[in-house]
C-alpha cells in the first residue's frame, strides 16, 4: 500500500508544478523557469527544517514566499521580451538556479555529523517526517492538502474577472492593453503566483524524497511542468491534473514492465498528442461537453 | 596573460560548433517564427548516426565519418519537420513548442537505448598536431573543427546570399504573406530550411564528437542551451548575430573556465545573457523592428 | 472646448514619415470624421492617439493633461477606447467575459476595491453588462465564444467592449469596413446613441456615405498632413481633397 501512498505524493507534488506553469500559460507565456522555483522553494525550506529547526508549515511559507519573490524580481526584466526570447529567457534562469545549487555548499554540524546543502553531493538527511513519525499515508494526505487547495484557489481564480484578464491577455495582448489592461503588471503577477506554487511544490518534494540534489532540477522537469497544462489542456485546472495522472501513473508506473522504454514513449506520445490534439485532451469544447454530460442539458456556466 | 590569450583562442575556436548550433536554430526562427527545442539533440543525433559509417566499415576514412553525420543530420531535420511542425496548425504555437520537446526527449532516449547510455569514442583528425607560436599553442584538431565550421558558414552564407533558393529563404523571413502572394511555396520553404539546418546540425554534432573525443547523450541538453543562449545573444532571427555570438560565448566560457573552474563556468554563461537580455534584449545584431 | 489636442505630431518609421507634424482638435461632444486615401497615415494617427506607438515629435493633450507618454491602459482608464479595423476580439473568451475584463475605467477604480474588483465573480458586474449586451444587440448570446460570432456581431461586440471603459473619447477605426447597407445604416444609429449618452468619437473611415452622414467636422490626411478641415459640406467642395482622392487636376 505504501507504494500508492507514494506515487500519490509524487503526483501530487507534480500536480502543484504543473498548475505553476499553467497559472503562466493562461497569459500566453512560456515559462521553462518553473523546475527553478521549484528548487528554490525545496532548498529553502529543507534549510529551514534542517538547520533552522522550523516546523515544516512555516517553512512551506517562506518557501512559497521567496519562490513568489525571485519569480517576481525575474518577471519584471524576463516580460520585456516576448514569446520565444521568453522561453530561453527563463530555460536559462532555471539552469542557472540549478548550477547555484551545483556550487551551493553551506554545511553546519549538528552532533558529529555535518547537514547541508554540499554542492554537487546535494542536500541528504531532511528528515522532518521520519523524526516527527509520519507514516507514508500521513504524508500524502498532507501533501494532497496543498494540492487541492491551490486547485481550489486557482479554480476560483478562474471564475474571476482577474482569471478572465489573464485569459484575455494570453488571446491578444495588444486588444488587452487597448481594453485598459496592464500587460506587466498582470505577467508579473501571474508569474509571481506561479513562483509560489512551484516553491510550494517543491518544498513538499524536498520532505517527501528526504535527499535533494541539483540534477533533479534540470531542464526535463522543466520541460514536465509546461507539458503537464499544454498535453493536458488550458480550458482547465483539471487538464493538468488529467495530464499528471496519466504521465506519472500511467505511464510510469502502470507500464513498469517496460522499464526504460517508458521514456521513450513519453517523447513519442507528446509529439503524437500534439499532432492529434495540438489544443490538449481538455480544451473549451470538450469541457462544455463533459459539463453537459454531469450537469444534464443546462449551459455550460462560462 | 598568456593563459588568458591561449583559453581564449581555444575557446573561440571550440565556439564555431556554438555557432554552427545558434545559425540552425536561427534560421528556423526567422523563417517559421518557432523554436526547435529538438535541434540539439537531433544534432547529437546525426553525429550518433554519422558512427555508425565507422561501424559498418571499419577502416574507413574520417572525413567520410563527418560526411555521414552531415547527412544523417539531414535527415533527421526533415524528420522533426514531419513530426512536429508539418501537421500541427500554425496558429497553434503551444504545440509545436511542446511537440519539439517531447522530440528531444525522445531522441534522447533512443540515443541512451542504442548506446545502453556508454559514451562512444568520436574520431577526430589533426588531433596529434600542435601549430606552436612561442608558448602559444593551436591544437590541430580544434583548428579542423574551427575551419569546417567556417567554411560551412560560408557555404551556408553563400546559399543564402547567392542561389534562388536563399532568395526565397529570405523573403519568407521577412515578409512569409507577401512572399507567398510572389509565388513562393511556404512549405517548401520550411520543409528546405529544416534539412539545410539539419545539416549544419550534423556536422556540428560531428565537430563537437571531433573536439570533445567522445559522443554522449549528455551533450544535448548543455548543447541546446548554450546554443539558444547564442541565438539570443546574436539576435533572434539573424545569422551574422549567431556567429558572432557562437564564437564570443566559446571564447567568454573557456577564459571563466581558466579562473573560476568547469563547474561554475555556465553560470557565468547564464549571467552573460541576463546581461544581454536586461541591458540589449534585441542582442547584437537585432533585426530592424518593422511597423507591426 | 478640446478634449483632445494633438500639436506637430510626428511619427516615422525608419525613414517613412507616417504622419508629419499633424495638428488635430477633436471637440468635445462632437463626432469628427478623419478621412484620406490608403497610407495617409490614419491608421497611425490612432496608434499614436491610443499609445501603441510614441511619437517620434510633438504632445498629445487629453482632457486639459498632456499624455504623449503615458502607457495605453493608462490612456484607456483615463478615457479614450478604441476599435480595431481588423477585429481583435478575445476570441477564447465568452462575449460577457469580452466585456468584462474591459471595464478598466477610472470610475470604475474608483468605485469599487481593490479586491471586489479583480477577485469578484460575475454577479458584481451583471448589471453594467446586461446594458452594454442590450446596446449591441447581443442579449442572450453572453455565453457564446466570441470566435464563434458572425462578422457583424463581432464588430458590435467589439464596439460595445470599448463602451465598457466608459470613454470619453470613442475611436473608431473603419467600423464600416466589410458591412453591407443594412448594417451601416445601424451602425450610424450606433455612433449617434453613443454621442447622444456624451460620448466624443473620432470616427476614421472610408466608407463617405456614412461620414458625410454622421460626423459634425472632417479632417482630411494625405501624406501624413492635414490637407483640410471643415463640415461635411466644406469638405466635399474642396479641391485638395479632390485631388487626393481623385489624383491629377480636378
Amino acid at each position: 500500500m505504501d507504494f500508492y501512498f507514494g506515487l500519490a505524493q509524487l503526483i501530487g507534488v507534480h500536480t502543484l508544478l504543473g498548475l505553476s506553469a499553467y497559472v503562466v500559460l493562461l497569459t500566453g507565456q512560456v515559462s521553462l523557469a518553473q523546475a527553478g522555483f521549484f528548487a528554490i522553494g525545496a532548498y529553502v525550506a529543507a534549510m529551514l527544517t534542517v538547520l533552522a529547526g522550523w516546523h515544516l508549515v512555516p517553512a512551506l511559507g517562506a518557501a512559497a514566499l521567496t519562490g513568489a519573490t525571485t519569480a517576481c524580481a525575474v518577471g519584471f526584466p524576463a516580460l520585456r521580451v516576448k514569446g520565444l526570447m521568453l522561453v530561453i529567457a527563463t530555460l536559462a534562469f532555471g539552469e542557472g538556479v540549478r548550477l547555484f545549487f551545483f556550487n551551493f555548499d553551506y554545511q553546519i554540524a549538528r552532533g558529529d555529523v555535518k547537514v547541508g546543502p554540499l554542492g554537487g553531493e546535494g542536500f541528504r538527511q531532511i528528515r522532518f517526517f521520519p523524526e516527527n513519525g509520519w507514516t507514508t499515508l500521513e504524508v500524502m494526505l498532507f501533501i494532497w492538502i496543498f494540492v487541492l487547495l491551490v486547485m481550489a484557489l486557482l479554480w476560483w481564480l478562474d471564475r474571476s474577472r482577474y482569471g478572465a484578464v489573464l485569459r484575455a491577455v494570453g488571446e491578444d495582448e495588444l486588444a488587452a492593453q487597448s481594453a485598459g489592461i496592464n500587460l506587466t503588471a498582470v505577467k508579473v503577477s501571474a508569474i509571481t503566483l506561479g513562483g509560489a506554487i512551484a516553491a510550494l511544490g517543491g518544498g513538499l518534494y524536498a520532505h517527501y524524497a528526504t535527499h535533494i540534489e541539483h540534477l533533479s532540477f534540470g531542464i526535463l522537469l522543466a520541460t514536465f511542468a509546461i507539458a503537464y497544462p499544454i498535453v493536458g489542456g488550458l480550458a482547465s485546472v483539471f487538464g493538468t491534473l488529467a495530464a499528471v495522472l496519466f504521465v506519472q501513473g500511467f505511464l510510469v508506473e502502470g507500464l513498469r514492465d517496460l522499464g526504460d522504454w517508458r521514456n521513450l514513449l513519453f517523447g513519442a506520445l507528446i509529439v503524437l498528442a500534439m499532432n492529434l490534439r495540438p489544443r490538449g485532451f481538455l480544451d473549451a469544447g470538450n469541457l462544455r461537453a463533459i459539463k453537459r454530460l454531469f450537469w444534464g442539458g443546462g449551459r455550460g456556466a462560462p | 596573460m598568456l593563459d588568458l590569450l591561449q583559453s581564449a583562442s581555444d575557446g573561440v575556436l571550440y565556439g564555431a560548433t556554438y555557432a554552427l548550433i545558434g545559425i540552425g536554430f536561427t534560421l528556423v526562427f526567422g523563417v517559421m517564427h518557432k523554436i526547435n527545442m529538438a535541434y540539439g539533440a537531433a544534432s547529437v543525433g546525426g553525429a550518433y548516426l554519422g558512427l555508425m559509417v565507422l561501424k559498418l566499415g571499419a577502416g574507413l576514412p574520417v572525413p567520410l565519418v563527418f560526411f555521414g553525420s552531415f547527412l544523417a543530420g539531414g535527415l533527421l531535420g526533415w524528420m522533426v519537420y514531419l513530426a512536429c511542425f508539418h501537421f500541427i496548425p500554425l496558429s497553434s504555437p503551444l504545440a509545436t513548442l511542446m511537440s519539439t520537446v517531447g522530440m528531444l526527449l525522445l531522441i534522447d532516449e533512443v540515443i541512451v537505448h542504442t548506446t545502453d547510455g556508454m559514451p562512444q569514442n568520436y574520431p577526430a583528425l589533426f588531433d596529434d598536431v600542435m601549430l606552436r607560436f612561442g608558448e602559444f599553442t593551436l591544437r590541430g584538431d580544434l583548428l579542423l573543427v574551427f575551419l569546417v565550421s567556417v567554411a560551412c558558414m560560408a557555404g551556408l552564407l553563400a546559399l543564402l546570399y547567392r542561389t534562388r533558393l536563399g532568395l526565397a529563404t529570405r523573403a519568407v523571413s521577412q515578409q512569409a504573406i507577401a512572399a507567398q502572394l510572389c509565388g513562393i511555396r511556404l512549405a517548401q520553404v520550411n520543409v528546405t530550411t529544416f534539412v539545410i539546418t539539419g545539416l549544419l546540425g550534423g556536422i556540428a554534432g560531428a565537430m563537437i564528437g571531433a573536439a570533445v573525443g567522445t559522443l554522449s547523450p549528455l551533450l544535448t541538453t548543455p548543447l541546446t542551451v548554450k546554443g539558444l543562449i547564442v541565438t539570443v545573444i546574436g539576435g533572434l532571427g539573424s545569422v551574422p548575430g549567431a556567429i558572432v555570438a557562437g564564437l564570443l560565448v566559446g571564447g567568454f566560457e573557456n577564459v571563466i573556465q581558466l579562473y573560476r573552474g568547469v563547474t561554475e563556468r555556465d553560470l557565468y554563461v547564464m549571467l552573460l545573457l541576463f546581461a544581454f537580455l536586461v541591458f540589449r534584449p534585441g542582442g547584437l545584431f537585432a533585426p530592424a523592428g518593422g511597423r507591426n | 472646448m478640446a478634449l483632445l489636442e494633438l500639436q506637430g505630431v510626428s511619427r516615422h518609421f525608419g525613414g517613412v514619415r507616417a504622419i508629419d507634424g499633424l495638428d488635430l482638435e477633436v471637440r468635445e461632444g462632437e463626432i469628427l470624421g478623419l478621412i484620406g486615401p490608403n497610407g495617409s497615415g490614419k491608421s497611425t494617427a490612432v496608434n499614436v492617439i491610443t499609445g501603441l506607438y510614441p511619437p517620434s515629435a510633438g504632445r498629445i493633450a487629453f482632457d486639459g493633461r498632456d499624455i504623449t507618454a503615458a502607457a495605453t491602459h493608462r490612456r484607456l482608464s483615463e478615457g479614450i477606447a478604441r476599435t480595431f479595423q481588423n477585429i481583435r476580439l478575445f476570441g477564447g473568451l465568452t462575449v460577457w467575459q469580452n466585456l468584462w475584463v474591459a471595464q478598466n475605467s477610472a470610475r470604475d477604480r474608483a468605485a469599487r476595491g481593490f479586491l471586489s474588483r479583480w477577485m469578484g465573480g460575475q454577479s458584481g458586474a451583471r448589471e453594467g453588462i446586461g446594458k452594454l449586451l442590450a446596446f449591441a444587440g447581443l442579449a442572450g448570446r453572453e455565453d457564446e465564444l466570441a470566435s464563434n460570432l458572425a462578422f457583424g456581431e463581432q464588430r458590435r461586440l467589439e464596439f460595445a467592449r470599448a463602451l465598457a471603459a466608459k470613454p470619453k473619447l470613442l475611436l473608431l477605426d473603419e467600423p464600416a469596413a466589410g458591412m453591407n447597407a443594412g448594417e451601416i445604416a445601424d451602425l450610424d444609429e450606433r455612433i449617434r446613441a453613443v454621442r447622444e449618452r456624451g460620448v466624443t468619437v473620432l470616427l476614421i473611415e472610408h466608407h463617405m456615405e456614412l461620414v458625410m452622414a454622421v460626423t459634425d467636422r472632417v479632417a482630411v490626411l494625405n501624406f501624413g498632413q492635414k490637407i483640410a478641415e471643415g463640415t461635411p459640406a466644406q469638405i466635399q467642395a474642396h479641391s485638395a481633397v479632390r485631388k487626393a482622392y481623385l489624383g491629377g487636376d480636378h
